[in-house]
């Protein structure tokens, strides 16, 4: 695909992990059952009113802080009203002309280059309820039930310039942002808490925007599906109108909603129940100071500090609750071990059950025992990865793994025993490695590996052949 | 309980004239208090003044069992509560307005709603859904608006209480200087406006409609505070009751003379003579500029319908008051509800209010009436570096026939707030006295002050009542 034109611009939500949601007491998790979690306020009653969640506030400052955001020192919310069935009041309480952070940047890696997406703005606002569709979709269904569970839980919008040239690097770019949440210990990776975009996409023309797109992967198929019918309106010399598209994810494909002519207009007015926020600057500060070390920089220390090489870092960078891990081992063990296995036989097995980390039952005193038996000899790191599939979904000991599946490296007695039987069995091959055929002698390790189901070490495997062969 | 025939004939005038301290130190027989209360509310609700509301009767707390009544759009637990709107018709509020529970903490008794404009949306109340509220005086006449039945109530029944009016644009003041009675219009922010159901968010406040200054004084007593389920509460000292007489001598009282030039002859020959009366008791008179005033009135009828546009937003018909099948889209089904549930003065604003919020429109109205509003503020600030107090006509006129109120356009009836939409929109305090008649009617005398100077227009207002002397109000 020729992307060299394609412009995508990003406008991301994410929750932002509080105990209590943006404008009232009620827990943002907890009981599931429907309209449990809500009050007068969160159900937008005539007569309740909202008031500001400090600690909402303050993470968004650290997201807006982490983004290299200016942030303003003074700052308000917005009523934007449009009607629809899942929002209480008919108008979401956002921020409109002053949000909590303007101006930022975000850099990530790209098949081994840096880039960097400039932010536009980053602004708090509160979730909407949720539908349920009773009985098929949304155009189908028999009728609709409204859950306000979610509703008023505290959101942050990242919105991006139009700097991400690909679906890929629009998924790349998420990735890391959902990193930097993640590290800011302000999103709740585990829970149900979804990441949320529209993307504003032109391959050349006129733009589109696509709106509620869900996850990385859909992201990426709902702007893959959008490239291609802009290029193919183009080929067919039909041009790209500039409107508001859906994304559905059930056929992975994105439908007109309405035109410009047809945009909502939202009618901001400045939210008269609450008062301006000072941002004063030591309070920014503080909440600067509080802002741990971010992936790059982390990964930027691991090179430094522990001659990782950048692969291996990045890659044990980009999940928090691994560097959690490798940072707790680092000193007690085999650095380049560690990394390793995290980096490698973690990682592949994460990635194959589609699940990060603090979502396994791997965890540190698991990842301990594995890297001990390693050290001692007592398993292979073919065994270490066979062990760790079995732990990752499942909370198993990796020591009664080891005993039931029989791993342990064999003795030298029972790798003797093994050589001998293979050498009867090989006697030409043995000639050939006498004659001066050196590779020989792999054909031979090989055959041990195999007979003992890889539990022989091969090292020692090695040596004990060529003992016997060159005595 | 005693039942009414145990009770002499003539007993009903026990309780007349007094006053809500006196029935806070006296020992009330409560039982025999409500019994005559409760005697006089099908009258008050057939005047429409009132709905009603089930309460218990309670003597505990600091009032005693001191009845109250709230203004339709305040809500009160498990009570009717529409806001004079038929689209709230059935709504019982699952929570108590924090003013609400206020008064039953301290003991009071919330036995009514009173009747409004729906929404607050009117300066008559003969915008309601359900009644319009006769004047006590002479019943062809309005109570005005929008806190109109509250305003009428306070004059028609002779049992001491308190009603909660609520005012955006003048809802308090100009209501009751058409009864006769006080209303006071606390700074923004000093009564919590949590439970209060919104027309203009930056701009209501819940205060005290009653018979005399002291009466409100204790009513915001019991009522004004910060509240955290508010943030636009402040702490205040309070104590508006306390240490109210004093004399006039170093109070400085600023007559904007505009206001007098707005209002009718009329009227302002009867504030002009109450104003003397405060310069005899040794009140220092001065004349005071505000150049402001004509600005008001737009800069209100943009600020005030947009937000109020915002707020109706949410009555769709789903979660409380009118519901119908919900058949067709929700676009179908939310203009159908809010087609038949919302009146027309609520339809006009709130295409009024989204029209001056729309891109394009926000700059040149929304935006703009803000900048004015800080400047009405900065009037009424360099005003009360001179001044403590300002005195004006409450309303330029007297309280108008309701057929001629249904006569006027919708600018004739907004024109009736342009004395009190400055004011209100610099979010000061003002108090409404009764300072004499205009062909048999009451005229009010406006006192307002500086922001949490409350105590300056509490004391003047004080002063000049007791001078005046008590009024003999109609029999109703």
């Amino acid at each position: 695909m020729d992307e060299n034109n394609v412009k995508i611009g990003l406008e991301t939500h994410l929750q932002i992990l509080t105990d209590s949601k943006l404008f009232c007491g009620c827990p943002t998790s907890g009981n599931d059952e429907p309209n449990t979690r809500v009050c007068p306020t969160c159900l937008g009653m005539p007569g309740a009113r909202p008031r500001i969640n400090k600690r909402a506030i303050e993470m968004g400052i650290k997201v807006a802080v982490a983004l290299g955001c200016k942030t303003p020192d003074e700052m308000n919310f917005s009523r934007k009203t449009y009607f629809y069935p899942d929002m209480p009041k008919n108008f979401q309480i956002t921020q409109f002309s002053v949000p909590v952070g303007v101006e930022g940047e975000l850099t990530m890696e790209l098949d081994g280059k840096e880039k960097t997406v400039r932010i536009k703005r980053v602004h708090i606002e509160e979730d909407p309820g949720k539908l349920k569709h009773v009985g098929g979709s949304v155009l189908s269904s028999d009728y609709v039930l409204v859950d306000y569970n979610r509703s008023g839980i505290p959101l942050c919008e990242i919105v991006t310039k139009p700097d991400l040239r690909s679906p890929e690097e629009a998924r790349t770019f998420l990735r890391k942002l959902s990193e930097i949440f993640e590290y800011l210990g302000v999103y709740d990776t585990t829970g149900d808490a979804t990441i949320r975009s529209d993307a504003n996409i032109s391959s050349g023309g006129e733009r589109a925007e696509v709106k509620n797109i869900t996850g990385f992967k859909d992201t990426e198929r709902a702007l893959r599906y959008e490239i291609r019918r802009q290029k193919n309106l183009n080929k067919r010399g039909k041009e790209v109108k500039r409107e508001t598209r859906a994304y559905d994810d059930k056929s992975g494909t994105t439908k007109a909603l309405r035109t410009k002519e047809q945009e909502a207009d939202y009618g901001y007015i400045f939210e008269p129940d609450l008062t301006r926020i000072q941002l004063k600057e030591s309070w920014v500060d503080s909440l600067r100071d509080e802002i741990p070390e971010l992936p790059h920089e982390k990964k930027r220390r691991y090179i430094e500090e522990y001659s990782l090489p950048k692969e291996i870092a990045s890659s044990i960078c980009s999940d928090f609750a691994m560097t959690r891990i490798f940072e707790d081992l680092v000193n007690e063990r085999n650095t380049e071990l560690v990394a390793n296995i995290l980096s490698g036989p973690v990682k592949k097995v994460l990635n194959y059950n589609e699940i990060r980390l603090d979502e396994s039952q791997i965890d540190k005193d698991k990842i301990t025992k594995i890297i001990v038996m390693i050290e001692n000899g007592e398993i292979t790191d073919r065994n270490a990865e066979m062990i760790i599939r079995e732990i990752a979904t499942e909370d198993k000991d990796p020591e009664e793994i080891k005993e039931q599946k029989g791993f342990g490296k064999v003795s030298t007695d029972r790798i003797n025993g093994m050589v001998d039987e293979v050498l009867e069995k090989n006697k030409d091959v043995v000639e050939d490695y006498r004659s001066g055929k050196r590779e020989a002698l792999n054909y031979l390790v090989g055959q041990i590996m195999k007979k003992s189901q890889g539990n022989a070490d091969p090292q020692n495997t090695r040596d004990i052949l060529k003992k016997r062969i060159e005595k | 309980m005693v039942s009414s025939r145990d009770r002499a004939p003539g007993d009903i005038l026990k309780y007349s004239g007094m006053s809500v301290s006196e029935f806070m130190k006296k020992d009330v027989d409560i039982e025999d208090f409500y019994g005559k209360l409760k005697n006089r509310l099908k009258k008050m609700e057939k005047m429409g003044y009132i709905r009603p509301v089930d309460y218990n009767i309670s003597e505990k707390g600091k009032l005693g069992g001191l009845p109250f009544t709230l203004k339709d759009s305040i809500c009160s637990k498990n009570d009717p509560t529409y806001a004079g709107s038929k689209i709230l018709e059935g709504y019982k509020p699952p929570f108590d307005a924090t003013v609400a529970k206020k008064i039953k903490e301290a003991g009071g008794v919330i036995f009514a709603k009173t009747h409004q404009d729906e929404f607050a949306f009117g300066t008559a109340s003969t915008n309601c859904a359900f009644t319009t509220p006769k004047n006590p005086w002479d019943t062809e006449r309005c109570c005005g608006g929008s806190s109109g039945g509250a305003a009428g109530l306070s004059v028609a029944l002779d049992l001491p209480h308190i009603n909660l009016g609520e005012s955006t644009g003048g809802s308090i003041s100009e209501p009751v200087s058409f009864t006769g009675a006080v209303g006071l219009t606390p700074t923004y922010g000093t009564v919590s406006r949590y439970g209060l159901i919104s027309f203009a968010n930056s701009l209501d406040k819940i205060g005290p409609i009653t018979r005399s200054v002291e009466d409100a004084a204790i009513g915001l007593d019991i009522i004004s505070g910060k509240d955290p389920m508010d943030q636009t509460t402040v702490d205040t000292e309070g104590n508006y009751a306390k240490d109210l007489d004093g004399d006039l001598k170093d109070t400085k009282i600023g007559i904007p003379e505009g206001y007098f030039k707005i209002s009718g002859e009329g009227v302002s020959e009867t504030v002009k003579e109450a104003v003397k009366v405060l310069e005899d008791l040794g009140a220092d008179i001065q004349k005071v500029e505000l150049e402001m005033t004509e600005a008001a009135l737009p800069a209100y009828y943009i600020i005030a319908p947009a937000e109020a546009s915002t707020n109706l937003a949410k009555y769709c018909g789903m979660r409380y008051g009118m519901e119908e099948d919900p058949e067709g889209s929700f676009r179908e089904y939310f203009s159908k509800i809010r087609g038949k549930g919302f009146g027309d003065e609520v339809k006009r604003r709130v295409i009024l209010g989204t029209y001056t919020r729309m891109a394009g429109y926000r700059d040149k109205y929304y935006l703009k009436a803000l900048k004015v509003r800080k400047k009405i503020i900065n009037d009424f600030k360099s005003a009360f570096k001179e001044v403590d107090v300002l005195a004006a006509p409450t309303a330029p006129i007297v309280a108008p026939c309701i057929d001629e109120i249904e006569g006027m356009s919708p600018v004739e009836q907004y024109k009736l707030d342009k004395l009190t939409a400055p004011i209100n929109l610099a979010g000061m305090p003002q108090i409404s006295v009764p300072c004499g008649f205009h062909r048999d009617m009451p005229v009010g005398l406006h006192l307002m002050g500086d922001h949490f100077q409350e105590k300056n227009i509490i004391k003047v207002g004080h002063r000049y009542e007791k001078e005046r002397g008590s009024i003999k109000y109609p029999e109703v």
